[in-house]
């Protein structure tokens, strides 16, 4: 799968001398590709939050367009489009996102159970909580997870359904220098699988892993 | 089982002081509009079965009785003594104008001794001018009432071998009438000649010693009158009232109009009441959700990021909200039917007004209302505050606070 950004830019209102808005992300073109690691580094507050949220289909660009393999994510409706997130993405979004009512096994299974029956896609839950370390938290809620865990976990709910598109606002945030070789030799494996990755991160053991680097500096992407 | 339904379980499940305390909202609404809905119908035909049973347009009684025995009294509580109207007073009503029917009616209490199998209040109806009791009888008993029967009223327990025993005498009980909620509910009935027994007998008896001397071959307790048309009911009551001494008449439009007033008192503060419990619980119910929605703001953007529509988390929510109405709405009416009893009796004895409780068709409409409202408007306070917050967009809920 490929996923390509045209043009696409977002303001957001905000008072200042002259005018009451800004953008967040300039006018830009970005092209994600299959088996690719694509990694974007930059200043705190530069935009690339903003940046891949529009590229999850999370937030409507105030510009251009998003296609995931020619398809404009924003022209179809929430239904179709939560779907698409559902299939084709796999999100690991900034912060900490664990549903506390349910135990770390069933946060990693919600893509699946969502749309249909988890049963069957158990082993492969667990293979990914093992890849990553944290098997035995299998049973447990995960109010009781640490930051580290709970990253880990939105990891593996992020890979579940085997995604095409996998997009991480620094998975590796609150992850010691050993499993952040974890998460990334996962993420890296995928790459080879197929998908294609995109990674915004500041950390420097990221960077060997990355085919191509981006810089960001108040809304405008580099290529490093 | 549905995504959402599961949700839904699990929510409740982990959260459940949230859950338990929006049961207890919840179950208030239920218990008030049952118990509103309950009490405003239970009142309502005690006034009909009292406006149907009065049957005349003029009650005429002993002023002697003042404030005992008379009819109003009978019908609300059952209770008189026995006063009598003197037989001159009677003899000067044939020459009042207006009047197309009138019959004289005789009461007897009973006592509470070995004497009498019950304490009731006894009416002597003359079958043959009578055109209150016989209508009423007619349609509640087969056969005709001889001398020596008699026929209860709703509240008075059937005797198992079908005799009720007044003043060492055993009358036989030809039927049972059907319940008016008024004070007749605990009455006897029965012909002249068979009161007038009963009332020499009762002469004879230590207890109702104040009978020796009355002319029980003549005397009744009270007058009822229809009045001719074209005529006026409260003029030919003032006509009586000036003319015939002894006597104090009283439209029966105007003793309606005394329990009415009380029934429009009671059932506005009793609307009132709920509507004031529901005003708040409903505030209550919005306030608490919304701040509830506004805490899981976060887990609603984690669902969105796994693939959830809009629509999935919506429905997850009014899962939630139907199941935890279902709940308290469902001990509410449990509640509400174990209360029903004690509080009726309360009521009716608290503000003297007629009561007679719906039959179970209403009851059951009753119920169904009460838990399926508050189920509606707790479902609808869940959904319009998650659309408050699914109207944002995912991007902008996941950087609160991350
Ligand atoms: N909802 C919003 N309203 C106004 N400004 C916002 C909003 N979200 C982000 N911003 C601003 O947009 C800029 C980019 O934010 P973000 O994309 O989170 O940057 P980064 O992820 O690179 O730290 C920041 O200056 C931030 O303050
Ligand atoms: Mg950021």
């Amino acid at each position: 799968m490929k996923l390509r950004a045209e043009n696409v830019g977002r303001m957001y209102f905000r008072s200042s001398k002259n005018t009451n808005f800004f953008y967040a992300v300039e006018s830009l073109d970005l092209e994600l590709e299959e088996g690719k690691i694509t990694v974007i580094t930059g200043r705190s507050g530069s935009g690339k939050t903003t940046l891949i949220n529009m590229l999850c289909g999370l937030l409507t660009p105030s510009c251009g367009r998003v296609l995931l393999d020619d398809k404009d994510l924003y022209a179809s409706g929430d239904r179709e489009r939560s779907l698409l997130r559902n299939r084709s993405f796999g999100i690991i979004p900034q912060g900490q996102t664990g549903l506390q009512c349910l135990t770390a096994a069933e946060n990693v299974l919600l893509p699946v159970s969502m749309y249909g029956s988890s049963k069957g896609k158990e082993d492969k839950a667990r293979i990914l909580l093992e890849k990553l370390g944290i098997d035995d938290l299998w049973d447990v809620y995960s109010n009781e997870l640490s930051g580290g865990e709970l990253r880990r976990m939105s990891v593996a709910r992020a890979l579940i359904n085997d995604p095409g598109i996998i997009i991480a606002d620094e998975p590796t945030g609150d992850l010691d220098a050993d499993t952040t070789v974890l998460v990334m030799e996962l993420l890296k494996e995928r790459a080879r699988n197929g998908a294609a990755v995109l990674i915004v991160t500041h950390d420097k053991d990221v960077m060997p892993y990355a085919d191509t680097v981006y810089t960001m500096e108040k809304g405008v992407l580099k290529k490093a | 089982m549905r995504f959402s339904v599961r949700i839904a379980c699990k929510n409740i499940r982990r959260r459940p002081v949230r859950a338990a305390l929006m049961c207890i909202i919840v179950l208030f609404l239920s218990f008030t509009a049952f118990m509103g809905g309950y009490l405003i119908i239970s009142l309502q035909n005690g006034l009909d079965g009292y406006r149907a049973r009065l049957g005349a347009d003029i009650v005429v009684v002993p002023s002697s009785a003042q404030g005992h025995g008379t009819v109003d009294n009978v019908l609300l509580h059952g209770i008189t003594g026995n006063y009598y109207i003197p037989q001159d007073s009677l003899e000067k009503l044939d020459g009042i104008e207006g009047i197309e029917k009138k019959t004289g009616q005789f009461y007897l209490t009973s006592a509470k001794a070995s004497c009498c199998s019950v304490r009731v209040q006894i009416i002597g109806f003359d079958p043959e001018t009578d055109f209150t009791v016989l209508p009423w009888i007619s349609s509640s008993i087969t056969g005709t009432l001889g001398d020596g029967d008699i026929i209860i009223g709703a509240d008075i327990a059937y005797p198992a071998d079908d005799c009720l025993r007044f003043y060492g005498e055993s009358y036989r009980v030809a039927g049972q009438l059907e319940k008016t909620g008024t004070g007749l509910d605990n009455a006897v009935f029965t012909n002249r000649r068979t009161i007038r027994k009963m009332a020499e007998s009762a002469a004879g008896s230590i207890e109702r010693g104040s009978l020796r001397g009355v002319d029980t071959e003549n005397a009744v307790s009270c007058v009822l009158i229809r009045v001719k048309d074209g005529y006026d009911s409260s003029e030919v009551a003032d006509d009586i009232n000036i003319h015939v001494s002894k006597v104090r008449a009283t439209p029966s439009a105007s003793m309606i109009g005394s329990v009415a007033d009380g029934f429009g008192s009671v059932s506005v503060f009793i609307s009132a009441a709920a509507a004031g419990i529901w005003l708040i619980a409903v505030v209550i119910m919005i306030a608490v959700f919304a701040l509830m929605m506004n805490e899981r703001r976060k887990e609603f953007a984690v669902l969105r990021v796994a693939g959830a529509s809009g629509k999935m988390i919506v429905s997850a929510v009014s899962w939630e909200a139907a199941l935890i109405g279902a709940a308290g709405s469902l001990i509410g009416l449990a509640v509400s039917l174990l209360l029903t009893a004690p509080l009726s009796e309360s009521i009716r004895n608290h503000f003297s007004l007629p009561f007679m409780q719906p039959d179970i068709g209403v009851v059951v409409m009753l119920s169904a209302g009460a838990v399926i409202m508050p189920i509606i408007v707790g479902v609808a306070a869940a959904v319009l505050s998650a659309l408050r917050i699914t109207k944002n967009e995912t991007g902008l809920l996941l950087r609160e606070d991350a």
